[in-house]
């Protein structure tokens, strides 16, 4: 019997068994089924689910798992496995594919030997991101094969198909997920798990070392690979037709599943192009879709990049097709879609007349809302980030100037803490703190989580050290990786499948890169923290201060932290699960 | 068994239990044989925030999110988080709120007020007649432990007959879902919220 959030079963064989999984868990269990052999990411919403899920049985499935330090690292272990043969796979939402970027392009020229897939998790409407960028345009920028679910059973089965074009071309395959995917629940029905070894390292120094005389060939090899690809996409079943009628929709991901509802709620009907491979687009296709068509509708979240190629093709059929979607206004550039944003922009280029009850219930229910408490998230009580948010308003009598960073933490910038004036993404805060002390005249404080600090804070520290920056960079350690579900970190001495291993020491790190000053405080010795602080403060350079203290989710205690086991890391001790799993869950 | 799909929102805030119900409602629903879909945005739920799932049981469902207005159910862990809510309901949507409140920061530093049940009921009825509300907290105090609400709402919501659940596959989906030492307070809890009587 199939329990909810017993990971193991995604190990079983169990074929034509049907489970009701997460979209993320459905990749998990995809890459069970591909045989994959590595699995490598940094935690990150939506996506976080692929990693934590296969971390929970990597050891009984043999398969190599990994937190990596970012997401750049993340990619290059997993292109090194693929490498040597093996399949791997690696997960990152999709800011960390702007970390990850610079080897991303690089790879696509090399091309991969075992198959490897990155999964990729768009946030439309920022549920718990910092922007709503669009991944498509890195499978666009990178030239490589992209393939988009619109549910659970699809993204399992997607993944499948990625491993496989991926050896087919020998090319990285992107698996573009979305917030309402990853975080859905949908039936999907296991298949058979594919048992292989992995091949083994070849020399290839032309192809592999990309010095300028191999990088331009490789350039012409990559735009080979992509032309067989377009062939593939031809081909492909996950690029199909569904429905009939007059109207005509070009459609991808998630967007499909509210298109068949909006087109039912206005009583419409309509042939639908349902784009599962994305990049590169079946071109031949879309023109056979759109040889009887005066107009097409193309809908789809975030960017107008289907929109854009669609346009391009009517273009080069030399015939009048009206191509609507967001470039005339129909649909939104920003914010996720719904049934009912569908619905509203097919009724007006269709001329349809919405359910008029649905609109006097939008007004009424925005009326209702007006008045209603907002509920923001707040820090946890006995948080140990309040105290220090505490230590540092009262050191700085509040008028530091804080560049502060992403996780639990950011929280702090809310009434009443208010500490944080910036935030733009991972590790940003050592390179804003030391720009913002050249010129101001308050003090400056940086301030970073323990994940975060060893994710990308690493090379902004020794440039605060080399070009002698005067600020003081706070270190939240609550040693864990909390934001996201208390993943382990290098500094909490586990790996991911909770094994041991070397713990490496925040203070140490800080002291390599040339700070002089770096003191480690438990900010509940209030008195202690705020005098810390305040020497740190006349410091004549980078001062580092790191605020020591369990995440209160946890029940580790600082002495035994040494010892720690990855067990204790779980928070599964109540009879309330869903406090452990939205612990576990959140981003 | 009706053709039309069944749409339940859940609604809370993050800890009492929300995403737990969606997931033991879509499993029982695949376990009756049912297409179902289960939507959640926990969002920053662990910190405190606003918890909504959606679950959508049928025979064809395809979107994530139920439609606004278009809901058969509103489950209300929370006032507030109940009001928040309401734009998927309509006439016909039967709504089962926890008069327990969870005050969020906004009002705890006078930044906003919280308004009254009667308040609340009052806008709830501006949508459906169709208004119950249980002191879920108490009940699920009495039968054992407070941490259980979310069982209570699931017992309430089994009375309606509103479900294409039998009873007897969500209680073994319960049994199946929560930890071992854990099911009988979840069971009790549970039939609290069966034979509870609402407050209004």
């Amino acid at each position: 019997m199939y329990a909810l959030r017993d990971p193991r079963v995604i190990l079983e064989d169990r074929l034509g068994d049907r489970f009701l999984l997460l979209g993320n868990e459905a990749v998990a269990r995809g890459a069970v089924e591909a045989g994959t052999h590595a699995v490598t990411t940094y935690p990150g919403t939506p996506a976080s689910e692929v990693g934590d899920t296969i971390a929970q049985i990597a050891n009984d499935a043999k398969i190599y798992m990994e937190y990596s330090t970012n997401e750049k690292v993340a990619l290059e272990v997993a292109a090194g496995a693929s490498f040597a043969g093996a399949r791997s796979l690696t997960a990152m939402k999709m800011v960390g594919l702007n970390v990850a970027s610079d080897t991303l392009i690089s790879l696509a020229y090399t091309g991969v030997k075992g198959g490897l897939v990155i999964v990729a998790a768009d946030d439309p409407d920022c549920f718990s991101s910092q922007n709503e960028q669009d991944s498509r345009y890195y499978a666009l920028l990178a030239n490589i094969p992209c393939l988009e679910p619109s549910n659970s059973q699809e993204a399992k089965d997607m993944l499948l198909s990625a491993f496989e074009i991926s050896e087919k071309l020998k090319l990285p395959v992107m698996l573009r997920m979305a917030t309402r995917v990853s975080h859905t629940r949908g039936i999907v029905t296991f298949g058979p798990i594919r048992r292989e070894k992995t091949d083994s390292f070849v020399r290839d120094p032309k192809g592999l070392v990309l010095v300028p005389e191999n990088a331009r060939k490789q350039h012409k090899v990559l735009l080979e690979k992509m032309d067989l690809a377009a062939g593939i996409s031809e081909n492909s079943r996950h690029n199909r037709v569904a429905g009939k009628g007059p109207v005509g929709l070009v459609t991808s991901g998630v967007s499909y599943s509210y298109c068949v509802e909006a087109l039912q709620m206005i009583g419409v009907r309509a042939r639908i192009l349902k784009i599962g491979m994305v990049n590169p687009l079946p071109v031949k296709r879309i023109r056979r879709f759109l040889q009887n068509l005066r107009r097409v509708v193309v809908v789809e979240e975030l960017e107008p990049i289907l929109e854009a190629q669609v346009k391009a093709i009517v273009g080069d059929m030399g015939k009048r097709v009206e191509v609507c979607g967001k470039e005339a206004g129909f649909f939104p550039r920003y914010g996720e879609f719904s049934t009912w944003v569908v619905a509203a922009g097919l009724s007006r280029i269709l001329g349809k007349t919405l359910p008029s009850d649905y609109d006097k219930n939008f007004r009424k229910a925005a009326e209702i809302g007006r008045s209603i408490p907002p509920r923001p998230p707040v820090l946890c009580p006995g948080c140990p980030h309040i105290a220090s948010f505490r230590a540092i308003r009262l050191a700085t009598e509040g008028k530091a100037i804080v560049a502060t960073d992403i996780g639990c933490y950011t929280l702090g910038y809310q009434p009443p803490l208010s500490v944080g004036d910036i935030m733009l993404c991972m590790g940003a805060s050592v390179g804003l703190a030391a720009g913002i002390s050249k010129f101001a005249d308050s003090p400056v404080v940086g301030v970073v989580g323990d994940s975060t600090f060893f994710h990308a804070a690493i090379p902004g520290l020794i440039n605060a050290a080399y070009n002698n920056h005067r600020f003081v960079y706070v270190v939240l350690d609550n040693l864990t990786t909390a934001m996201t579900g208390h993943q382990p970190h290098p500094g909490t001495g586990t790996t991911a499948t909770g094994t041991a291993s070397k713990r490496i020491l925040i203070e140490d790190v800080a002291k390599a890169c040339g700070i002089e000053y770096v003191r480690v405080i438990d900010p509940f010795e209030h008195r202690a923290a705020v005098s810390t602080l305040r020497e740190a403060i006349r410091q004549n350079g980078p001062a580092v201060v790191i605020f020591r203290r369990a995440c209160a989710q946890i029940k580790t205690p600082l002495e035994t932290l040494g010892e720690r086991k990855s067990s204790e890391l779980d928070t599964g001790n109540s009879a309330m699960r869903e406090v452990t799993s939205s612990s576990s869950r959140c981003p | 068994m009706s053709r039309r799909n069944v749409e339940i929102i859940i609604s809370g805030v993050g800890g009492q239990g929300v995403i737990l119900a969606a997931e033991i409602l879509g499993n029982a629903a695949m376990r009756e044989g049912l297409e179902v879909i289960v939507s959640e945005i926990h969002g920053m739920a662990q910190r405190g925030g606003s918890v909504t799932s959606h679950v959508r049981i049928g025979h064809k469902v395809y979107s994530p999110t139920i439609i606004e207005g278009s809901s058969n159910m509103i489950l209300g862990f929370e006032p507030i988080e109940t009001l928040r809510s309401l734009k998927f309901a309509n006439k016909k949507t039967r709504i089962i709120m926890n008069s327990k409140q969870t005050i969020p920061i906004t009002v705890s530093i006078g930044a906003s007020k919280y308004p009254s049940l009667e308040e609340v009921v009052a806008q709830c009825k501006k949508f459906t007649k169709h208004v119950t509300v249980l002191d879920a907290f108490k009940i699920a105090e009495t039968a054992g432990s407070s941490m259980t609400v979310n069982m209570v709402l699931l017992g309430a919501l089994v009375k309606t007959s509103m479900l294409p659940i039998r009873e007897k596959i969500l209680v073994q989906t319960i049994t199946d879902n929560v930890p071992q030492k854990f099911v009988d307070l979840n069971l009790k809890a549970f039939d609290a919220g069966k034979n509870a009587l609402p407050i209004c």
